[in-house]
């Protein structure tokens, strides 16, 4: 890697953002044809050949339709909204790994230099040119609090639904925003901790470092070690994205567009297209924290020129990431929207509670130094357990019902009351 | 009403079992099924303007006014039409037949129907006693403004002209003869 | 007390001389008939109203019951009768069976006879009738429609050719005859011989050939025609004015009370969508009977006419031009008070004959309110001919005993504005006596649906003074001098009473709102007297029977639909 060069930089972003927005238009082209094929249509096949323009067409219609800004709303925080939830969706790329990274070196040991040998610093300094000679495809190489800037830039993406419709002055809006915010604060929790047991793993939050030891010595990927990890991961980072089952905020049958009501045009789009992005950077960190990252069973270095390698394993993570993206829709048009409670009772009563019971069985591993085969195990054995438990409560916990009582005779039945 | 006693089932819900309550085999279960159908669509959509869509002889499309064997207007302008109409888009003015129709005492001197005010119940079609108005299965219905969309009865005759040149007659309600849907169902 | 049981219900039925028809609509039991008619003679020719009819033996208290069915309309009941009607099954249980003798109960159950004759009558009347009930103009009110729905059966056994005689539109300019659709009841004919007495029509032909006709060269005109419309059951004889117009079905009826003679006749008035449609004669013993005449029935035209005043005229440089009520009355309303204070003796409020009395009323308290000194009169009274009585001889002489009169006098409530003027000042002027005077204020409060009849009943001298207001129907010799011209209503328009030439009030209802800018005359007098509220003709009727002595049989709250009859004492 390079010393840091703001016009390369610059130029990287752009090709980044340029490219994630494309994508995340062609995403919108292979939902909708995606749920076309699964419900017997045909989809959009007007524009261009099988529809491939559509997306053109599409962000077209973003840009020429007439914008609409209510008198009601309040202006600032309005017009904010949209570009807080791009902007806050944009910046996760940056510690986004999308091609070959190469771990970062280890932190140098301050001792005593051996005889001749040399000090500290120049161990330091030549560590890092060599870690800088290798090209690293990540915008931000190196950071070691890596996944966590994640997670904190990820938090904020509930601002851009909470302006939105904090601002829009409108009852659909704010009743969306406050969902989305319930929603995506509940679900950092799951989110969080599910992944906490990787970094246990591998004792690192760079996600540089996490590809590095999955690759290292074999496709030890933690997907492995830590499936059921893998699994709360994924359920929360849907619901952060808004994903159906978990699209809440913006259930249109009871509150029109949730917190874009009130958007449109260029707006509207942005808001739509914020959503895309946390997918993609969603799938990207799966790619990464469990499923390998660039390597792909010795596909990732079958060639030893460079150049080809960095292209392969640039396709291999991305084709990951889009492979993950599908998967996505595919859940979407599968599983129908949860209700309200039902999404609460999800992320705190199940996903919360075995996401820090696996987190303690991999303290536990690594405490009593077992092999981490043992944790496939224990993933597995908490799921059994769950659903043990559940059968063993009749679902009471997870999913109160009220009591059915029947009537006395004389009241007309369809009343109900609790006894 | 209250609903009697006897009519009101008790229903448990249904206790979930293990393999129910991972939840996990179940969405597996689902993507299957989504899954099987990307990959064998069964796809019977029709490509609206290349591919005309064939209307069932009971569709109710645009009304029009049947003639008689001599070419006069059918209808005899008995208001049952306008009557039975729930969206009162029927206005008809009737006046004494024409001395030269010697078997008829009364037709519409105007007959209007605002299309765009009609709801096609076929309620009109039903009440009619000479079969005399009838929806059509044209269904692609546009106009340029409101008074376009007011068909009066020339308006009406040519629908019926070019229904039956296209051959697309939607009869189903010839005099004296109900057609099946009038019949009591097997079994009852 | 002499009672009758009607499908086991007693019934005293007094003195009178009834049929079993009218006996058993005394204990709430409709017998239906079609030939049958109260003011006409009985003929028993339809069978509809067969009935099972029995009498106790005065002598032994038996009661034995006829074996046979018979006309209700030709039998007449007397103490002890017992009227079995084909709706039996469907009686009052509450009253205990009658004592009905063995012979007759082995007949089968009361009532399955007279229920089997009504069936079979209408299956015989139906035999020719060739059911094209969406042209015709009764449907909806047609008898054997009712009838046969009701008594009927729904399927015709008639396998052969209808017998389908021509139409005769050239029976009368007024009436067509569907001849095929007749059923031969023979009330027209009846009611040409018995009421009209003119005679026109007969019935030609025998059996399966019968058909209703007038005599060569002798059409059914005369004043009374219209009636066999009303008369005719089924379709047969129609309206060639309301022939086609509406569906009955669609129309609204209220009780109106003709304006166009004194005689003040009971009218039924069917509108749709704020038009008068037709009129016909509402049953009234009180004021003209069952009929009404064809000068009123179809005199109705005017109030449908565009020709009529639709809004305020204020006269400006020489010419009438439209104004809104809102601009019109205070300027109208100073005026006219200028006048008056000006020279009270020279100013005059005329109220014409066609006023309600509550209009007539609050005009008058009105006009008196501007200064005692205003005097009032009754406008021109119209007056056409003789009054015509029927029924005539075939030469057109009266006959006796009369059964209906078409008044000469035009107008319907004479009697009552004159009323109203002898309370307010003592003595009635006619427009004759002060509008030949030099006058300074006129207001003329007309109402005249015929301009015609106006004009004629003018005064040939007559002056215009310098202000003149003029409320009227059509423009005439009067708007013509007028200042101001406010339109009038017509009495579809309005609700009020009317006091006939006999001193019978009788209230009606209104039947259509006024055209957009036309108000009624009472809620101009409301706005000119500066009076708030809902303008009500029940409550300034109140007011006007604790006001003047001479109403105050009007005192009631709602009178009856027949009216109420009083003597004007004063008048």
């Amino acid at each position: 890697m390079p010393p840091f060069n703001p016009v390369y930089t610059a130029i990287v972003i752009v090709a980044l953002v340029g490219a994630v927005l494309g994508l995340c238009a062609f995403l919108t082209l292979t939902e909708r044809k995606l749920s076309a094929w699964m419900q017997d249509r045909v989809g959009p096949n007007r524009v261009g050949p099988g529809g491939l323009l559509q997306p053109m067409a599409d962000g077209g219609k973003f840009f020429l339709k007439e914008e609409v800004i209510p008198d009601h709303v309040d202006k600032l925080f309005y017009v904010l909204a949209p570009a807080a939830a791009v902007g806050t969706a944009l910046l996760a790329l940056a510690v986004v790994p999308f091609g070959s990274t190469v771990a970062p070196p280890d932190p140098v040991a301050v001792t005593a230099p051996a005889a001749g040998g040399p000090t500290p610093v120049e161990t330091f300094e030549r560590q890092q040119a060599e870690y800088r000679s290798h090209f690293s495809f990540v915008l931000n190489p190196g950071l070691d609090i890596g996944v966590l800037y994640l997670f904190a830039v990820g938090s904020l993406a509930v601002y851009g639904g909470v302006l939105a419709g904090w601002s829009a002055n409108n009852k659909y809006s704010l009743l969306g925003a406050l969902r989305a915010s319930a929603q995506i604060i509940s679900y950092e929790i799951p989110l969080g901790m599910s992944v906490l047991g990787v970094f246990l793993i591998v004792g690192s939050l760079n996600p540089e470092r996490i590809i590095d030891w999955q690759t290292a010595g074999g496709p030890y990927w933690l997907l492995l070690f830590q499936p059921l990890a893998l699994f709360l991961f994924m359920t929360s980072s849907y619901a952060e994205a808004s994903r159906l089952p978990f699209d809440l905020p913006e259930a249109e049958q009871e509150l029109v567009g949730g917190y874009h009501t009130e958007y449109s045009a260029l707006k509207l789009g942005l808001m739509l297209l914020s959503e895309y992005v946390h997918l993609i950077a969603g799938s990207f960190m799966l790619a990464v924290l469990f499923l390998g990252g660039w390597s792909l069973f010795g596909l990732e270095s079958v060639s030893d020129d460079p150049i080809v390698t960095a292209v392969l394993r640039l396709l291999i993570l991305c084709g990951k990431m889009f492979a993950l993206c599908i998967f996505a829709q595919l859940v979407r048009w599968t599983i129908p929207r949860f209700r309200f409670d039902q999404l609460m009772n999800i992320a705190w009563k199940v996903l919360l509670p075995l996401a820090l019971l696996n987190l303690i069985c991999v303290m536990v591993v690594k405490q009593m130094g077992w092999p981490l085969v043992v944790l496939t195990g224990t993933s597995a054995a908490l799921v059994v357990g769950a659903g043990l438990f559940s059968v063993w409560t009749a679902g009471s916990v997870t999913n109160p019902k009220r009591k059915v009582v029947k009537l006395p005779a004389g009241v007309p039945a369809g009343v109900t009351y609790a006894s | 009403m209250p609903i009697p006693e006897s009519d009101v089932k008790w229903v448990e819900e249904a206790r979930l079992g293990f393999w129910e309550q991972l939840y996990v085999p179940a969405m597996i279960d689902g993507l299957k099924t989504t899954i099987g159908h990307i990959f064998s669509p069964q796809v019977k959509t029709e490509q609206y303007p290349e591919q005309e869509p064939k209307m069932p002889a009971n569709y109710r499309g645009v009304h029009r006014l049947n003639r008689d064997e001599k070419d006069r207007v059918k209808c005899v302008a008995c208001y049952m039409c306008a009557t039975a109409c729930p969206a009162h888009c029927i206005d008809i003015v009737a006046a004494p037949a024409p001395a030269e129709w010697a078997d008829r005492e009364k037709y519409p001197e105007t007959f209007v129907i605002d299309e765009l005010r009609c709801i096609y119940c076929g309620m009109c079609e039903e009440a009619c006693p000479v079969d005399a108005i009838e929806l059509t299965t044209l269904y692609d219905l546009t106009g340029l403004s409101r008074e376009q969309m007011v068909f009066d009865k020339e308006k009406l005759l040519s629908v019926f002209d070019q229904t039956t040149k296209a051959g697309t007659d939607p009869v189903r309600t010839r005099a004296g003869r109900l057609s099946v849907a009038s019949e009591a169902p097997p079994g009852q | 007390m002499p009672t009758v049981y009607v499908n086991d219900k007693p019934v005293e039925i007094g003195n009178r001389k009834l049929n079993c028809v009218q006996a058993a609509e005394l204990a709430g039991q409709f017998i239906p008939h079609y030939c049958w008619h109260e003011a006409l003679s009985v003929v028993a020719s339809c069978r509809m109203c067969l009935v099972e009819v029995g009498d106790v033996n005065p002598k032994d208290g038996v009661l034995t019951m006829q074996p046979k069915v018979v006309p209700g309309c030709q039998t007449p009941v007397r103490d002890g009768t017992h009227i079995v009607t084909g709706e039996y099954d469907k009686r009052d249980t509450s009253f205990p069976a009658r004592p009905y003798d063995a012979n007759y109960l082995k007949g089968g159950a009361p009532g399955t006879r007279a229920k089997k004759s009504q069936a079979d009558t209408l299956e015989g009347l139906l035999i020719n009738h060739p059911l094209d009930c969406p042209v015709c103009d009764k449907a909806g009110e047609c008898k054997l429609q009712d009838f046969s729905f009701k008594y009927g059966r729904s399927e015709s056994r008639m396998v052969d050719v209808k017998n389908t005689p021509p139409n005769k539109p050239h029976l009368s300019s007024k009436i067509t005859l569907f001849t095929d659709r007749c059923i031969m009841c023979t009330r027209c004919v009846r009611f040409t011989r018995e009421i009209s007495g003119t005679a026109e029509l007969m019935v030609n032909g025998r059996g399966h050939h019968e058909e209703i006709d007038t005599f060569p060269g002798r059409p059914l005109e005369n004043k009374l025609a219209g009636n066999v419309v009303d008369l005719c059951p089924v379709g047969a004889l129609g309206s060639k004015d309301f022939l086609y117009k509406q569906r009955v079905w669609y129309l609204k009826e209220s009780n109106g009370v003709c304006s166009r003679c004194s005689t003040g006749c009971s009218t039924f008035v069917d509108t749709n969508k704020d038009i008068v449609y037709r009129l016909r004669a509402r049953p009234n013993p009180e004021a003209q009977g069952h009929f009404m005449c064809d000068e009123g029935r179809y005199g109705y035209h005017f109030a449908n006419s565009a020709e009529r005043i639709q809004r305020p005229q204020v006269k400006a440089d020489g010419v009438l031009k439209p104004a809104a009520w809102n601009v019109v009355t205070p300027q109208l309303k100073k005026t006219f008070t200028d006048a008056a204070s000006a020279s009270a003796k020279t100013v005059v409020g005329v109220l014409s004959p066609f006023l309600t009395v509550e209009e007539a009323f609050l005009y008058a308290t009105y006009f008196k309110s501007l200064s005692a000194d205003v005097r009032l009169a009754i406008g021109p009274v119209p007056v056409v001919g003789h009054d015509d009585t029927y029924p005539k001889d075939v030469k057109g002489n009266p006959v006796e005993p009369v059964k209906f009169v078409i008044r000469a006098e035009k107008c319907p409530n004479r009697r009552g504005v004159e009323a109203v003027i002898k309370h307010f000042q003592g003595s009635v002027p006619a427009f004759a006596d002060v509008a030949t005077e030099s006058l300074t204020a006129l207001w003329f409060v007309g109402g005249y649906p015929d301009k015609d009849q106006l004009a004629a009943s003018l005064p040939a001298n007559w002056k215009a003074p310098a202000l003149v207001v003029a409320q009227d129907l059509f423009a005439g010799p009067i708007t013509a001098a007028a200042s101001f011209v406010l339109p009038a209503t017509s009495n579809f328009e309005k609700a009020g009473t009317f006091v006939n030439h006999a001193g019978l009030a009788q209230t009606f209802d209104r039947a259509v709102r006024p055209p957009t800018e036309v108000r009624t005359e009472l809620q101009v007098a409301f706005d000119l007297l500066g009076r708030k509220g809902l303008v009500q003709a029940a409550a300034i009727r109140a007011e006007l029977a604790a006001a003047i002595p001479a109403f105050a049989h009007l005192a009631t709250k709602e009178l009856p639909a027949n009216g109420v009859r009083f003597e004007l004492a004063t008048v």
